[in-house]
């Protein structure tokens, strides 16, 4: 009779383990519509196990078409579309555009109108990264920062709103400076429009909360020891990749290149102030948010600064009433809150742009999603993506 | 800026300033080898951007250009440098009779999705992209959105930018003081 040797089942159980187990490889459909896509970006990602090896982002859910949209509009209308491609800091898509149709009608926007400019795309900045910070917290699973981030940026929000009359679309740019500001006083030819009343003391305040916040998020956040190590390490990103693939922004600055374009170039005056550009040294997830909640300290020193060293003078410059650019073709970039993002505009002298191309941040960033996901584990994806900081709006335009 | 401007001129033979932009006009042929010298010898390493713009004398959107032009698509692209302020746009033209050009993914891999782009929208084949398929457009779709004689059919529903505005000014609104 045979007896059972359970010597026996131990050496086949062994043995089973020894070979490598094969796994059926399986296509995972993360989003449209997942909340950690900030927006309509779906990836189709295969997995082996828990390791991605290849992941295909598929776009489209947002596309307007703007680039089209702007061959029919006037120039003026134009600002109206651009606010929408980057809705998290809406105002900073307006300046490139507007400095680009100035340069090209040699206009020079007066000094306070710029400082205004700057003092706002800072704020934007500001606003920009407070919600990466709430946001990619949420994602690696922290609760808390979101609710201190949004409570936060509604005073930077607020004082955007009176200045402009919007919070997110404020269209506040015109060609050749900007709109007298809302909610100080009637208009009449004697009392032009200016900075609403209280501005200035409640910019302070916010600022000085601003810098109070980004304190906060580096002991609630950075000095959490789970985001820690859900960060350091993972997604680092090198220095090449970055460049060839046309990565720019905090993205770009994390892994250690010291490119700044409110430096580099001259769209706004920001030769004026004394800032730091905050560099990274790994180039993974952690120095990505860290350069970030760096920035808003620095972002809210600018308009500290700019406040007190406020130019008088006249908001618009002189222009024709019929807004007409001449022939001729140029490319105008900015630093935003999450990279370049540049206008190309071809004019034949019409009363709208002949081909207006967009070059925006994000787009660009994400297409550095597949090679950076190559390999990483399945929890990771999500913090490698949030990392990016990208809005669709922005991907898609 | 003036150094880099005479450096280029060295290399190239079109090279323009024109409002603070720097415009390489190549021949075709040389679509590649200029994005090659630009890169390992000038430093531009930072792929910007690459898009087509459509000139042709019959438009259905927008205005015509200013003086009668040879229909033809124009390659554009953008590289710049990250530690300095230095940035030129390349610019060359392809013939609209099945327009085709070589692809730049292999010098610069961050090319691959502005191709992708430019190919839905104007129509323009890549030769040797990896991956030359939709990125925005639904599949199934037909036509190349950005062409100039493509219409924008709320355009034609609705003509606009028309002569009055969409709706009168409040009343008691007081032209002097806009």
């Amino acid at each position: 009779m045979n007896t059972i040797d359970p010597r026996n089942f131990q050496s086949i159980s062994e043995a089973s383990v020894s070979v490598e187990i094969e796994t059926e490889d399986m296509t995972l459909n993360i989003g449209p519509q997942h909340p950690s896509t900030h927006g309509v970006l779906r990836l189709v990602a295969k997995v082996d196990g828990e390791k991605v090896y290849n992941v295909e982002p598929v776009l489209g859910y947002m596309h307007r078409g703007y680039e089209k949209l702007a061959e029919v509009r006037t120039y003026p209308q134009i600002t109206t579309l651009v606010n929408r491609i980057d809705w998290v800091a809406g105002f900073s898509n307006e300046i490139p555009f507007i400095a680009g149709t100035e340069r090209l009608m040699e206009i020079e926007a007066p000094e306070r109108a710029k400082q205004i400019r700057l003092i706002l795309t800072e704020m934007a900045r500001i606003c920009s990264h407070f919600v990466f910070n709430g946001a990619y917290a949420l994602e690696v699973g922290a609760l808390t920062p979101i609710f201190y981030a949004m409570e936060d940026r509604e005073r930077v929000l607020d004082l955007i709103e009176s200045v402009t009359g919007g919070r997110f679309h404020p269209n506040f740019n015109r060609i050749g400076g900007v709109k007298p500001a809302a909610g100080s006083g009637p208009t009449t030819k004697k009392n032009i429009q200016d900075l609403p009343v209280g501005f200035y003391r409640d910019t302070k305040l916010a600022m000085e909360k601003v810098i109070e916040a980004a304190d906060k998020f580096q002991n609630l956040i950075g000095g959490n020891e789970v985001f820690h190590k859900r960060t350091k390490n993972v997604g680092v990103l090198s220095k090449e990749t970055a460049e060839a693939y046309g990565v720019s922004g905090p993205i770009l600055r994390a892994s250690g290149v010291k490119s700044d374009l409110r430096t580099q170039t001259d769209y706004l005056p920001y030769e004026k102030f004394e800032f730091e550009i905050p560099i990274g040294q790994n180039g993974d997830c952690y120095d990505r948010w860290d350069v970030r909640t760096r920035e808003m300290v620095e972002s809210a020193k600018i308009v500290l600064q700019a406040i007190d060293d406020m130019p008088s003078g006249p908001l618009q410059a002189k222009v024709p009433k019929v807004i007409k650019v001449p022939a001729g073709r140029t490319y105008v970039r900015a630093e935003n809150p999450k990279g370049e993002m540049g206008y190309y505009i071809v004019s034949e002298g019409g009363l709208g742009p002949y081909r207006l191309k967009v070059r925006t941040a994000s787009f660009s960033n994400v297409s550095i999603l597949p090679v950076m996901l190559e390999g990483a584990l399945l929890p990771d994806l999500i913090a490698i993506m949030g990392s990016l900081d990208f809005v669709l709006g922005d991907v898609d335009r | 800026m003036e150094d880099f401007l005479n450096q280029l001129k060295e290399d190239f033979n079109d090279v323009s300033y024109e409002f603070e932009t720097i415009l390489i006009k190549v021949n075709v042929e040389n679509w590649i080898s200029t994005h090659e010298i630009l890169r390992d010898k000038f430093d531009l390493k930072f792929f910007s951007w690459l898009s087509a713009i459509d000139w042709d004398n019959e438009v259905s959107v927008g205005d015509k250009p200013k003086e009668v032009v040879n229909p033809s698509f124009e390659i554009m692209s953008c590289l710049s440098s990250v530690n300095s302020s230095n940035l030129v746009t390349i610019s060359t033209f392809i013939s609209k009779l099945n327009p085709s050009i070589s692809t730049l993914v292999n010098v610069f891999v961050g090319a691959n999705w502005h191709e992708r782009e430019a190919y839905e929208m104007f129509g323009i084949t890549f030769e040797g992209h990896p991956n030359l398929t939709k990125l925005y457009l639904p599949d199934g779709y037909e036509g190349n959105p950005m062409l100039k004689s493509f219409e924008l059919i709320s355009r034609e529903v609705k003509p606009w930018p028309g002569d009055v505005d969409v709706e009168g000014m409040p009343e008691g609104f007081d032209e002097e003081n806009s």
